[in-house]
């Protein structure tokens, strides 16, 4: 076999991370996020940090940990470390099952109920956001289902993410061919309209979302989001330990409106989490409510 | 072979084969030498694909360093130092600087992006189902081929004839053709052509051929898989080229017969077509979690359902009453020292390593496992150059025995 390539070229090209440097690097960032990198992803590390260790000219982990640690400019570095460890995978109108389920048997039993005492007020929590696909898709979702009844509606949607980067783009709202890979046409030609720079979404949607950087492991801030009656949190508890899960999964609770309902990912359950709520199956999702 | 399709032809490429016309006439010999009129004349003749030779000279610098971090992003996972891992990221270079050279284009960052299928239900609900209770679904459903065991009958049994087992076997029409095509290729080698399934029992042994037989009616339970869920074609050519890989692997530890590989690699990843079967959205999530985190299809699956296709093949395997030497390596491929006997399961275990890197010159999705150290240790192969002859061999090879298979 013939290469166009050096038969010695080596597949290292990054710093070398020792088995306690990551340790301390993965405990730090758990501290920080509750982000749980488990021990295989150590050579992911190395490759995914070298580029940035160099261009903080650190020639090691450990440099880079205690710079992490200690250096005046550590505030500013935190929010690079984020965006190194986590993963913004998202689109419009993902699991389309789930959105079924959600608007079947959660959205429109809410609103009802709403109706019923007369207070046409509807808070959703959009935790872990990322670009803001998600909380955008539930806003064309109150479209379609309210129609003309929505001006006389009070909705918040508040949409939070770790990454500022990515609160940023959603607040722009613009969006390439990849975040519709499973929107209708008709949506997207209905809620957005197409700019230079890829298709911006409406601002009737857009005004019903408020976006907001937030920590999930900060209890604290937490606490200050408007009391919901849905949440939804899908596809980032699948990154947290358990001790973390259920710290996050009490928050949502104790935000949560009684009856309130929280929303997961696909690969996600409340299973040895918490059973503080009562988990409705349907064909394709499962619908948690809170229970007292 | 490097096809080109018409639009890509530029003067100065070489023709690495006879070109013919639709109609079967000869237009240019191979080694001709294109030119701008040869060009004109394609073109009016109405030919859409011509092979080309590879010209190493046609790679520029820079695309050699896109490829080079084409190739890298692959290996993210993986222990850089680990001596196989090194022989194959260089042999992943080389092929995919080869496919390049003849007119493959690298993938873009769309198209190696998960694409996701909606509207596929799940059988089970995340928590709902273990691979045991996936299984006994799976199992109570659909009955298993008969075919198979009435295979597996006279596999077990020490006295049946020659006669008896040939017998058994070609009253599956199809199943035999292909049992004759793989006799016949070089899977086996034989000098002669071999034409009946008791000449190939006379030949390979009664339970080499059985056992073969096995395999393939195995195979023959999957093919209802939705295509838009997994392409099926690459899902086969993974398990083919991974078996080939295995057998070639093999010849190189004394005491093993070789053939048995081909069958484990064949099957060393059915799980996955269980859970493509029973859990098609959570497949689905589970490659999209792959891709996006750089992890291996393995890990992300245990991440996104709690267990992998290793666990589901092993209730599976038992079901089906599966040979268990076979149903061992394949149930231990991605963690071969958990197994108390590890040298089977390791052969295959780097067969599949090996065949993920011969895959990223074919688009392949997915970084590579990695190769466990004491396996490989276990093995005790050099890397150079026995990784490189046996993906040589597999590629003169492959062409033919996929040619079994479709
Ligand atoms: C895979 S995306 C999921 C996006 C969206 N919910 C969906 O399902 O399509 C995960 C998001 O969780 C965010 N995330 C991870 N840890 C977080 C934390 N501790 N606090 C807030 N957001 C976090 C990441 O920044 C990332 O944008
Ligand atoms: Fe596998
Ligand atoms: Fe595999």
């Amino acid at each position: 076999m013939g290469s166009l390539f050096s038969s010695s070229i080596s597949l290292r090209k990054s710093v070398r991370i020792s088995d306690d440097e990551f340790l301390l690097l993965r405990d730090f960032i758990y501290e920080k996020s509750g982000i749980f990198v488990d021990v295989k992803r150590k050579y992911l590390f190395e490759s995914r940090f070298s580029k940035h260790l160099g261009e903080l000219g650190l020639s090691s982990f450990s440099d880079y940990i205690k710079y992490l640690k200690f250096d005046v400019k550590k505030a500013e570095e935190l929010p690079r470390l984020f965006e190194l460890v986590t993963t913004n995978e998202t689109s419009f109108c993902r699991d389309l099952r789930q959105l079924d389920v959600f608007k079947v048997n959660v959205l429109d039993e809410i609103l009802n109920e709403q109706r019923k005492a007369g207070k046409l007020e509807l808070n959703i929590w959009s935790a872990g956001c990322s670009s803001g696909e998600e909380p955008y898709t539930l806003a064309i979702l109150l479209h379609e289902s309210l129609k003309r009844e929505l001006p006389l509606w009070k909705i918040k949607i508040t949409a939070v993410d770790l990454s500022r980067t990515m609160i940023e783009q959603a607040q722009k709202g613009v969006y390439g061919e990849y975040a519709f890979k499973t929107t209708s046409d008709d949506i997207r030609k209905k809620y957005f309209t197409k700019e230079s720079e890829g298709w911006k979404v409406k601002p009737e949607v857009q005004k019903l979302v408020h976006f907001q950087q937030m920590n999930l492991n900060d209890s604290q801030s937490l606490k200050k989001v408007a009391r919901s009656h849905i949440v939804f949190c899908r596809n980032v508890v699948i990154y947290f330990d358990e001790a973390m899960k259920k710290k996050v999964v009490g928050s949502f609770y104790d935000n949560l409106l009684p009856g309130g309902y929280l929303m997961l990912g696909h690969s996600e359950t409340l299973h040895k989490i918490s059973q503080a709520f009562k988990p409705l199956y349907h064909p394709g999702s499962i619908a948690y409510k809170k229970q007292g | 072979m490097g096809i080109k399709c018409f639009e890509e032809l530029t003067a100065g490429m070489i023709l690495a084969s006879d070109l013919k016309a639709s109609d079967g006439r000869l237009l240019f010999k191979a080694g001709t030498e294109i030119e701008a009129r040869h060009i004109e004349l394609l073109k009016r003749v109405g030919v859409a694909e011509v092979d080309v030779e590879a010209g190493a000279c046609e790679l520029s610098d820079g695309m050699l360093l896109e490829i080079e971090d084409y190739v890298r992003d692959f290996f993210l996972y993986v222990n850089p130092d680990s001596e196989p891992v090194v022989e194959m990221f260089r042999i992943s270079l080389a092929l995919t600087g080869d496919a390049v050279a003849r007119g493959w284009c690298l993938p873009d960052i769309i198209q190696r992006r998960a694409s996701n299928v909606e509207h596929m239900e799940d059988l089970f609900l995340k928590g709902m189902g273990s691979p045991e209770t996936i299984v006994m679904h799976e199992a109570e459903l659909a009955s298993f081929p008969d075919i198979y065991f009435r295979i597996k009958e006279v596999l077990e049994d020490d006295s049946a004839s020659a006669t008896r087992i040939a017998k058994v076997v070609s009253t599956d029409m199809s199943l035999a053709a292909k049992l004759i095509k793989l006799v016949n290729s070089p899977l086996y080698g034989f000098p002669q052509t071999i034409d009946s399934i008791s000449r190939a029992v006379a030949l390979i042994g009664a339970k080499e051929l059985s056992t073969l037989a096995l395999g393939i009616s195995a195979i023959n339970y999957f093919k209802d898989i939705p295509p838009e869920l997994v392409d099926m074609k690459k899902f086969w050519r993974h398990s083919i080229t991974c078996g080939l890989l295995a057998k070639i692997l093999a010849t190189t530890q004394t005491g093993l017969s070789p053939e048995r590989f081909f069958i484990a690699g064949l099957l060393h990843d059915v799980g996955r077509l269980i859970m493509f079967k029973k859990l098609p959205y959570a497949s689905t999530e589970a490659m999209l979690f792959a891709r996006e985190n750089s992890i291996p299809l393995v890990e992300a699956e245990r991440s996104t359902m709690d267990f992998c296709h290793t666990d589901i093949s092993r209730p599976l395997l038992e079901a089906w009453k599966f040979p268990e030497g076979l149903s061992n390596m394949i149930n231990f491929h991605h963690n071969p020292m958990e197994f108390p006997n590890p040298l089977e399961p390791a052969i295959i275990h780097l067969a599949d390593n090996l065949t993920n890197a011969m895959e990223i010159a074919q688009g392949g999705m997915y970084v590579l496992p990695g190769v466990d150290e004491q396996a490989w240790e276990i093995l005790g192969i050099q890397a150079d150059p026995v990784l490189r002859d046996a993906v040589e061999q597999c590629q003169e090879q492959i062409d033919t025995i996929l040619g079994a298979f479709f």
